[in-house]
């Protein structure tokens, strides 16, 4: 067999016959081809050793190797979503904010549901009190919640007694804060 | 030379590890069924008669443990071939060692690779196994990954620790070798 002088169409041959190369590349090699006897002899070597190197080599069983992998293990790490906490947060100042200016007023004006939320207020803005608002309205739900300024004002009898009470109110605020979402993140840390 | 459908299937590679590392383990089938077939071929190339599968699944664990160690300026294919090549060096150095045997030298080599003896049907395609077992180990090796896998030159290189341009000599050189063994052997050409 003559090699062809086309040092470039040989070198293409191997991947032609493997179906590797680009769209052009490909259409050049078998634009040659149809020119060139000596490649295309080449190609059914290549065919040849191809067929030969491949006979006898055993079907490998997918199933049985996947079966040995290791599973994959994406770190899970739980930690608090900060747009939520953010918005309970708002939610319980601007809560503090209506006590502190009217929520009196709002109490008595509201409908029976009305009068629930607005206790439910109360009861966040207890909790942001102290955190961060300084309640200076004197106010009493329906729970019999009652305090006058911030949290800091009351007796440790006064904050027992709250609590007590605050334990006897069973509506629950309609801003829950929602439960510890997972969130999913790959090694590096990053959140998928 | 156009990488077109090269990078393409490189990009499916990496889409399937990224999937699989984030927790769908029908990406890790689809990468077995991708790659298992051709590094079951590069075993027997390198003389490997026994136990194909368990290397080849040995291969595909060791890898899959060590994925994130995987870097995407060569083929994933090219990876898995070195972590294989690697572990058939370490069943022969163990085989060796087990036989109480000295360092075999290239013409054992070339006896290690007929390892279809016997059991192809076909004499012509004996005759081409034959003529693939004379060549040296690294002729044989740029060769078969040549010839079999369509691996570009610049991939055989990293594989075998060489140039690109030293691959195309061993390859040509190779391919010259074969080409004379079959015609003194006189078999006909298909
Ligand atoms: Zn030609």
């Amino acid at each position: 067999m003559t090699d062809c002088p086309n040092g470039l169409m040989r070198d293409l041959l191997p991947e032609y016959a493997r179906g590797v190369l680009g769209a052009d590349d490909a259409a050049r090699v078998a634009e040659h081809l149809d020119a060139c006897a000596m490649c295309r002899a080449e190609l059914a070597l290549l065919g040849r050793v191809q067929d030969g190197l491949a006979l006898g080599v055993p079907r490998m069983n997918v199933a049985a190797i996947v079966g040995a992998l290791p599973k994959p293990q994406p770190v899970v790490r739980v930690m608090p979503r900060r747009g939520v906490s953010r918005h309970v947060w708002q939610y319980a100042a601007a809560a503090g904010l209506v006590l502190a200016v009217g929520g009196g007023i709002v109490w008595r004006r509201a409908p029976e549901t009305g009068a629930v939320r607005v206790a439910d207020s109360s009861h966040v803005a207890a909790a942001a009190g102290a955190e961060s608002t300084q309640s200076t309205a004197s106010v009493q739900s329906e729970h019999g919640i009652t305090f006058g300024g911030g949290l800091s004002d009351l007796s440790l009898n006064d904050l027992q007694a709250l609590l007590g009470q605050m334990d006897s109110v069973r509506t629950l605020p309609s801003t829950d804060p929602e439960s510890m979402t997972p969130v999913i993140m790959n090694e590096g840390g990053k959140t998928l | 030379m156009s990488e077109s459908s090269r990078e393409g299937d490189a990009q499916v590679d990496v889409a399937l590890i990224t999937r699989w590392q984030r927790g769908d383990q029908r990406a890790a089938t689809e990468i077995v069924e991708r790659h298992a077939q051709a590094l079951a071929r590069f075993a027997a190339t390198h003389g490997v008669r026994d136990g194909v599968d368990d290397l080849v699944q040995d291969t595909f664990v060791r890898a899959f443990h060590s994925i994130d160690n995987f870097r995407s300026d060569s083929s994933l294919r090219t990876w898995l071939f070195t972590i294989l090549k690697r572990l058939v060096l370490d069943r022969q150095r163990a085989e060796r060692r087990s036989r109480n045997q000295v360092e075999l030298d290239e013409g054992h080599a070339v006896q290690e690779f007929n390892a279809l003896d016997g059991m192809v049907a076909d004499e012509a395609l004996l005759r081409v196994q034959q003529a693939v077992g004379r060549l040296s180990p690294l002729q044989r090796e740029v060769f078969t990954l040549r010839v079999t896998e369509g691996m570009p030159y610049s991939e055989i290189a990293k594989m075998v620790d060489s140039t690109e341009g030293a691959c195309r000599v061993h390859y040509h050189n190779a391919m010259r070798a074969v080409k004379e063994y079959l015609s003194d052997e006189g078999v006909p050409e298909r």
